[in-house]
């Protein structure tokens, strides 16, 4: 693609200066059902996003449509809502950092590794996990995928930057079967190189949860100590992270407007963004081209920096944190890599005080179930009873309702557990002072 | 879209190593989008989704590929790398494709794409202005329009001549939220989301004031509302999008992606009971202009007025071509996906409950103690356990018959099953919802549905504390 025509053609437009990203992806993939190769996908994907400046104002567009006429539709968009928008304050457009640290992540060796080898280290997987005990009744699916993905952005000041990464993800589902009770798990690994991929793990991981949801009930609505195995507590933390995004604060939808360098969690609290831990989610640039940088933003419960882009960076008089997202025509923001800081102790030290406690290790319908703005939350939860700091009897059809905010000022200890999710946070098992349980 | 005499190269290419079904999908879809923040233009935008999507079926195995390079070598290249996951011998050749004529029940004159931005802003201001005179605690509206129009082709064969399938889709919707500021700093949202196969004309004539002020009063309702109560009551649940229930608990189980493989809990239901005999249920993608409506599926076959619960007896699933080899089943018309980059599966389109014989007034009369609720935020299933949630956005106490104070921070969970065998009123009122449901072939347009219902008693989530 040449880009210098699309630069010529935004200027002979009245486009005082602009941006062009273009994003590739190639992804290989297939799905096994009852010992067979059931599915397998191929891609190649192409998405070019522009964006200009007109009078002051940012209009954006998008295509999938690379060839003839795309540039021309690029331009025309721009200007269509460049001249609409009543947004307040000069746009511009970002012309480049200082410094960017640059880094290659990208791993030659997964996509070299042949599709056909993939596919035998899924099926002996299947037969292993059916292997592993006489009540796992179902393998309900193998899914594999690998992508590529090349993401370039060129802007009308002469930046140019590019950057390239590769992962796989494996995902494997088990039934059980005892009586005539049915239970299910599933199981997710992901990486940039299959070497981090543990079988043995992976398949205790995933009978071990399905078979110890045999017996589960609810246990009595009340008030108990509560631990919230690591993908959980990322799940709510996300919801933390997404209020600190300076839009949300200078709009009043955040509930930490205004508590900026003041305590707002447990002084155990301390949360970084990491986007240059070399990882999957590892980049150097956000979508306007400004370098990332790895930050604190609450330190021992203190909030220390809200979330910006240049945009709202301007409004506060501060610079851009690195965290710009196009997405849908206008200016966003986004994060990766959140780190949250974990203990020392082990999981079993960790509960070893609690008495008659809950340890949550799945929860459904958080998307619907928790208010971001106040920080209330009620969603259905899964896991098992604590008491004399062991873990017991499974539960199952419980609610696990309170408060985000005042969840993490009442925090009473990590253990070292640290999990890299899918949302991309890093985060340990936390154990909570008290947490509202509804069940019988 | 692309050329009759690519298809068919690209189809045979496909069919070279043994596949007995092929089809390439090619799309072109605008999208707009304009987006008010209190009342100013905060964002708009124009952009385009394109590309061909190729799928081969080899008895119970598909394999799936698209691309956004549509050249006759990027095509070929596609289906021969596709077709080489299979090693038989051809056994199909496509001579010639014949054009299938669709039939267009969703009929548009007003075009959502022709209408200029200038009047969807002014619309938008309107839904603004009425939210914000609702109260001076409304501090923040957002109103946006967001419209799509995709053009589609399908070339596929299963023998040696070919169909090609032409097709429109035009989809609109309004979004408001309105957000209310209340004592120490306390937030709560209020939202209205109608959404239509139409044209502008629905648009302005819904009572888009009427809902925007509504989303509005919600807001600020909440502010003040006790937390839900926990514990197992009678649950009244609205007509329309409190159907949303039905969709996720029974809806989803009954889509033949989870009976053909024996992961659900309806897999080997037909012709059982599994709601109460109150209870019937349809999927209608042929309902003429609504927001899960289509001529036509994802691989070509006719939608239809499919019929899942007769009087508490479960009849039929929603069948694609793939899932329904496994079933020994015809596909029914409800393979869909979201765009070119998903393989279509069974979705559902229009899922309802339909009407009983009650008066909705009577049957919330007769509740001595329990909750109503109005509104859903959404929720989601596991289809083979069929225990559900879903965390309701509009909920009140039911006090000797009557509706009384509103609650918040409610949710409801169970199993499907449970559920609805637990139906025990069922109004006369049925009305449809708009969402978008998200699974496998990605997030596709439905209508939610039902008339108001009662269920006798079901798990309520809060953190009120018992109900008294």
């Amino acid at each position: 693609m040449k880009v210098a025509k699309f630069f010529e053609l935004a200027k002979a437009n009245g486009i005082e200066e602009c941006q062009l990203t273009i994003s590739k992806s190639k992804t290989t993939g297939f799905s096994i059902f009852h010992s067979e190769l059931e599915g397998f996908q191929i891609s190649d994907d192409i998405s070019i996003k522009a964006c200009g400046v007109v009078n002051g104002k940012l209009g954006s567009s998008s295509t999938q449509k690379d060839g003839k006429g795309c540039f021309e539709f690029l331009v025309e968009g721009i200007l269509k809502s460049a001249k609409i928008s009543e947004k307040e304050g000069e746009a511009s457009i970002f012309p480049g950092s200082k410094k960017y640290h640059k880094k290659n992540v990208f791993n030659p060796e997964l996509g070299n590794t042949p599709i056909e080898d993939k596919i035998k280290t899924a099926l002996s997987l299947e037969k292993e996990i059916l292997a592993y005990d006489s009540r796992i009744s179902e393998v309900t699916a193998i899914q594999y995928e690998e992508k590529e993905t090349v993401s370039e952005i060129y802007n009308s000041h002469g930046l140019k930057l590019k950057d390239k990464g590769n992962y796989f993800i494996m995902y494997a589902g088990a039934a059980a079967k005892d009586g005539d009770k049915v239970k299910e798990n599933y199981e997710i690994s992901y990486g940039t190189s299959l070497s981090t991929y543990n079988k043995d793990e992976f398949i205790k991981n995933l009978c071990d949860g399905v078979l110890a949801k045999f017996g589960a009930d609810a246990c009595n609505s009340g008030k108990y100590p509560t631990v919230l195995k690591n993908s959980v507590f990322a799940s709510l933390a996300n919801y933390f992270i997404h209020s600190t995004i300076a839009e949300e604060v200078q709009r009043g939808s955040s509930f930490l407007a205004g508590k900026l360098g003041t305590k707002i969690a447990s002084t155990k609290i301390t949360i970084s963004e990491k986007p240059l831990l070399p990882n999957i989610f590892f980049s150097y640039f956000d979508d306007e081209g400004v370098a990332k940088e790895n930050k604190d933003i609450v330190k021992n419960g203190v909030l220390k920096t809200y979330l910006y882009n240049t945009e709202t960076a301007k409004v506060d008089g501060v610079e851009s944190t690195g965290n710009g997202a196009y997405a849908g025509g206008r200016l966003a923001t986004s994060y990766s890599n959140i780190y949250i800081k974990g203990g020392k102790a082990t999981f079993d030290e960790m509960i070893s005080g609690v008495k008659e406690g809950v340890y949550i290790t799945e929860i459904q319908g958080l998307g619907t179930g928790m208010n971001p703005r106040s920080g209330d939350f009620s969603c259905q939860a899964q896991g098992f009873m604590i008491e004399d700091g062991k873990v017991t009897k499974p539960l199952t059809l419980i609610t696990l309702s309170g408060n985000l905010f005042k969840m993490l000022n009442e925090v009473s200890g990590f253990d070292n557990n640290e999990k890299l999710t899918l949302s991309s946070i890093i985060c340990s098992d936390i154990l909570v002072k008290q947490m509202s349980i509804g069940g019988k | 879209m692309i050329s009759k005499s690519l298809a068919l190269k690209v189809l045979n290419e496909c069919l070279a190593t043994g596949g007995d079904y092929a089809e390439v999908y090619v799309e072109e879809t605008t999208n707009q989008s304009v987006e008010l923040e209190n009342g100013k233009v905060n964002s708009s935008s124009e952009s385009k989704s394109y590309g061909v999507g190729i799928r081969i079926l080899n008895g119970f195995k598909s394999v799936y590929g698209y691309t956004s390079d549509t050249t006759q070598s990027s095509l070929m290249n596609l289906a021969h790398s596709l077709a080489a996951s299979y090693n038989g011998a051809r056994t199909i050749t496509v001579e010639k494709i014949a054009k299938k004529r669709v039939n267009n029940i969703n009929k548009i004159d007003d075009h959502l794409i022709d209408v200029p931005v200038e009047e969807k802003i002014a619309y938008l201001k309107e839904c603004t202005e009425a939210a914000q005179a609702v109260d001076q605690r409304i501090v923040r509206v957002v109103a946006n329009f967001s419209n799509s129009h995709r053009e589609w082709e399908l070339f596929n064969a299963e023998g040696p001549v070919g169909n090609q399938i032409n097709n429109t889709e035009e989809r609109g919707r309004m979004f408001l939220l309105a957000m209310a500021v209340g004592e120490g700093g306390k937030i709560e949202t209020g939202t209205t989301r109608p959404g239509r196969y139409d044209g502008w004309h629905w648009f302005k004539e819904i009572d888009y004031k009427g809902k925007s002020r509504r989303a509005a009063e919600i807001a600020i309702q909440s502010l003040t509302a006790d937390e839900c109560p926990s514990g197992v009551y009678p649950v009244v649940i609205t007509n329309g999008w409190g159907g949303v229930l039905f969709h996720e608990a029974c809806g989803h189980p009954l889509e033949s992606s989870a009976t053909s493989k024996k992961q659900s809990v309806f897999s080997e239901s037909i012709g059982k009971q599994i709601a109460s005999k109150l209870v019937s249920a349809y999927d209608d993608g042929t309902l003429p202009n609504e927001w899960g409506s289509n001529n036509i599926d994802s691989e070509g076959v006719k939608t239809r007025k499919n019929c899942l619960i007769k009087d508490g007896i479960c009849k039929g699933f929603m069948v694609d071509r793939l899932n329904g080899r496994r079933l020994g089943m015809e596909p029914n018309g409800t393979c869909r996906r979201e765009s070119y980059k998903y393989e279509p599966t069974s979705r559902m389109s229009n899922t309802y409950i339909a009407a009983g014989k009650d008066d909705p007034e009577q049957i919330i009369k007769d509740t001595k103690l329990g909750i109503y609720v109005n509104d859903f935020g959404g929720g989601s299933v596991n289809p083979m356990t069929g225990e559900f949630n879903f965390s309701a956005s509009e909920a009140y106490i039911i006090r000797d018959g009557k509706i009384c104070e509103p609650v918040r921070g409610c949710t409801l969970i169970g199993s499907g099953s449970e559920v609805l065998m637990n139906i025990d009123r069922v109004g006369n009122d049925v009305d449809l919802g708009q969402g978008n449901c998200g699974a496998a072939s990605g997030s596709v347009p439905v209508n939610v549905g039902q008339p108001t219902l009662r269920i006798s008693a079901m798990t309520v989530g809060g953190r009120g504390g018992k109900l008294e």
